[in-house]
């Protein structure tokens, strides 16, 4: 794997984070492609395993938003 | 601590002989040296079996768990604090236990007294602060202080902080500047050799999870290394999945766990699985000023809101 | 958790939190760019990758 290419696993909860990311589609805003997008119900759907899974399975970071 | 035992078996017949509990949780002579193992008496006669020495390192309030009768259980400092901490998580009521309350000098550490014998070590006795230890060539002579485990070194709690009856004279706290020099030291590092540092630790760990078994605050009907759907951690011993198990039950003792050194007691390969939960175990004291199982009426820190709460990880 | 991953030896940057708001379109971005030049910084994650092979 190339180091410019890295995964950000991405927890957005549905009515925060996810529909900012939502708007910034719509208002056609540019943004680095490394994350990718896991939506969850609400931030309390949230579990450390979620963190550690993802590290696990390979990605460079985690980022969760509420 | 000689003492003591006489006035624990006579707490305990008392207590059987009116009917006021049904067992008496406490610790018995295992069957090799230094190996006492817990017990539950339930017969009058039986008594006499119950000891405490300085090899009771298990924490017994893993055991009061499920109990349909009024139990008694022989408690030192730590075991009490997780008494505690059970009555806040709603495990226990506290009607439903008679606390024989142990003022605790610590506890040996094993395994360093073990590693000064080639053989097996045959008798094991102790008098006052003395340890008499004796394997087929040689025995010696040991000062308790310079054996004691290290959490036992670095306990700030030796008095049980919630008892019924006491079964000896209170003893003096120690008090320390900084009660996690341990941490310390590991924080200092940089992340190259902190993750050497815990590679190494738990290279040797054979999953047998000893240590989540002797815990008393991993009491989940399922844990998370045995849930199957979906599977969080493999079963084998990759190095990875043993990081996650030990770092995922570090993490699920936060703000509970009380530094009674059951884990290690219990490891048999001698892995120092505390150097995981001090970590937490001082960040819940730096952040939110908490010590588990030391107030009855006090929520644990990671079980409230407050707006006090700190923040600075959140952008 | 994020000072746990830490003594253990995870960089603090490889795990992230934050708070935005559905309206915020701007904010999610200015955070995903930062996030994404630190984590970039540090390179792809070595550490605690299960090796399936």
């Amino acid at each position: 794997m190339a180091d410019n290419d890295i995964k950000i696993v991405s927890f957005l909860c549905n009515w925060c984070s996810y529909g900012a990311a939502d708007l910034a589609g719509v208002s056609r805003l540019e943004y680095p492609a490394d994350i990718r997008v896991i939506r969850i119900p609400c931030s309390g759907r949230m579990s450390p395993k979620f963190i550690l899974s993802a590290l696990r399975e390979g990605a460079d970071a985690v980022w969760v938003s509420g | 601590m000689d003492t003591c035992i006489n006035k624990i078996r006579e707490l305990s017949l008392k207590l059987l002989e009116e009917n006021e509990v049904k067992k008496v949780i406490g610790f018995a002579e295992g069957t090799i040296p230094m190996a006492t193992s817990p017990v539950t008496i339930t017969r009058k006669q039986d008594v006499e079996k119950l000891v405490f020495n300085s090899t009771c390192g298990l924490n017994l309030a893993n055991y009061i768990r499920n109990q349909k009768d009024k139990i008694a259980v022989i408690a030192k400092g730590c075991d009490t604090r997780n008494i505690v901490t059970h009555i806040v998580e709603n495990q226990v009521q506290r009607e439903k236990l008679y606390i024989i309350g142990v003022p605790c000098n610590g506890m040996i550490d094993k395994s360093k007294i073990e590693s000064l014998f080639e053989d097996e070590i045959i008798e094991f006795s102790e008098d006052g602060g003395k340890l008499n230890v004796k394997s087929s060539l040689k025995e010696e002579k040991l000062n308790k202080s310079d054996y004691l485990r290290k959490n036992c070194r670095l306990c700030m709690h030796k008095n049980p902080v919630i008892y019924d009856v006491l079964a000896g004279d209170l003893v003096e706290e120690q008090n320390f500047d900084n009660p996690y020099p341990d941490v310390d030291e590991i924080e200092a590092m940089n992340s190259e050799t902190k993750w050497q540092h815990f590679e190494d630790l738990t290279k040797n760990c054979i999953r047998c999870y000893a240590c989540r078994n002797a815990c008393p605050i991993c009491y989940c009907p399922t844990c998370f290394v045995d849930e199957s759907g979906p599977q969080w951690v493999g079963k084998g011993q990759d190095k990875t999945d043993v990081n996650t198990f030990h770092f995922l039950r570090a993490f699920h003792c936060a703000g509970r766990c009380t530094d009674c050194g059951a884990c290690v007691e219990a490891c048999p390969m001698d892995i120092n699985v505390r150097d995981f939960t001090r970590k937490l175990n001082k960040d819940s004291f730096e952040m939110f000023g908490w010590e588990a199982g030391l107030d009855i009426a006090r929520r644990p820190p990671l079980d409230v809101y407050s707006p006090n709460d700190p923040d600075d990880f959140i952008k | 958790m994020g000072n746990l991953l830490e003594h253990m030896g995870i960089e603090k940057d490889r795990v992230h939190f934050s708070w935005i708001s559905s309206a915020e379109a701007t904010k999610f971005v200015d955070v995903v760019k930062e996030i994404s030049k630190k984590v970039r910084a540090l390179g792809p994650n070595k550490k605690l990758v299960k090796d399936y092979n």
